[in-house]
């Protein structure tokens, strides 16, 4: 569990940047290369393998072998456990709670329903 | 899970608090607090419906909740003890996952009611600002600040 934890820091770590987030979102829809990913950032290449480095430490992209392009693939696993387990709980509060103010909405209507005869009654 | 109850660390920490104001009188709230025929029409997410459901509701008896999720399969039960409970006003119990070595957490709703409208306060409290991190995901949270959007935007991506 400590070694999960460590590494799901390390994921989070790694999400904590714009920049990076955009290069998961440009590699969501394939892989590619460094310069590739340099062009559309407008930042130098350095740059751009500095965050390559945080995110493959992260375990969120690997690089390929092919010695001349290396190109780099998103790798979702690690990705899709921390989404998982962002805001789970109050996600879940959120949504039981959109269903109560549903499901109160037709206690309400129940209740008046209920206590129009009543008032009918003592009306007359 | 290590779940040592650290009650030294400080509890705003340890905690998290989400509100509702609802167009309803606080005793309906309460209501659907206490009985599992109405517990079983809202507790849970979408999609989550709660597929067993045990209230002994009296402070010091006990409830116990399993949903069941869009495979069919009911996960693993969760419940606890009502600690305190004040008509119309407060309901305080623990609750924790029927697993071995789970934390726990206590859970104090708070039911407000203000000319036609009630504000729900749940309020959590966990054993270790370890657990609620688990809970919650702050580890990220605290990093980033309009990360979610961006972050589901991408599990959207991912997902086609």
């Amino acid at each position: 569990m400590q070694a999960q934890t460590q590494k799901l820091d390390l994921v989070f770590a790694a999400l904590a940047d714009s920049t990076r987030r955009a290069i998961l979102a440009r590699l969501a829809k394939g892989e590619a290369t460094v310069n590739e990913l340099v062009e559309p950032f407008h930042l130098s290449q350095p740059t751009i393998s500095k965050h390559l480095k945080v995110l493959e430490n992260a375990g969120l992209v690997s690089r390929g072998r092919e010695a001349q392009y290396r190109p780099v693939r998103l790798e979702a696993a690690p990705l899709k456990k921390a989404a998982q387990w962002i805001g789970n709980y109050e996600r879940f509060w959120n949504e039981s709670l959109d269903q109560l103010e549903e499901y109160v909405r037709e206690m309400k209507a129940k209740e008046s329903h209920e206590n129009r005869p009543k008032q009918k009654r003592t009306r007359r | 899970m290590k779940t040592d109850p650290n009650r030294n660390e400080p509890a705003a920490e340890r905690e998290v608090v989400i509100t509702r104001v609802f167009d309803a009188p606080a005793r309906l709230l309460f209501d659907a607090y206490r009985k599992c025929e109405h517990i079983r029409r809202w507790f849970g997410p979408r999609g989550w419906p709660v597929t067993l459901c045990e209230i002994d509701f009296r402070v010091g008896g006990r409830f116990r909740f399993a949903m069941t999720g869009p495979t069919g399969e009911q996960n693993t039960p969760f419940g606890g003890e009502y600690l305190e409970i004040v008509e119309n006003r407060r309901i305080v119990y623990d609750n924790g996952f029927e697993l071995p070595g789970a934390g726990r957490m206590v859970v104090t709703v708070t039911f407000d009611e203000a000319g036609d409208q009630t504000t729900l306060t749940i309020h959590t409290l966990f054993d270790t600002i370890a657990m609620r991190n688990e809970h919650v995901g702050m580890g990220f949270m605290a990093g980033v600040n309009s990360g979610l959007d961006q972050m589901e935007e991408l599990m959207a991506e991912l997902q086609r």
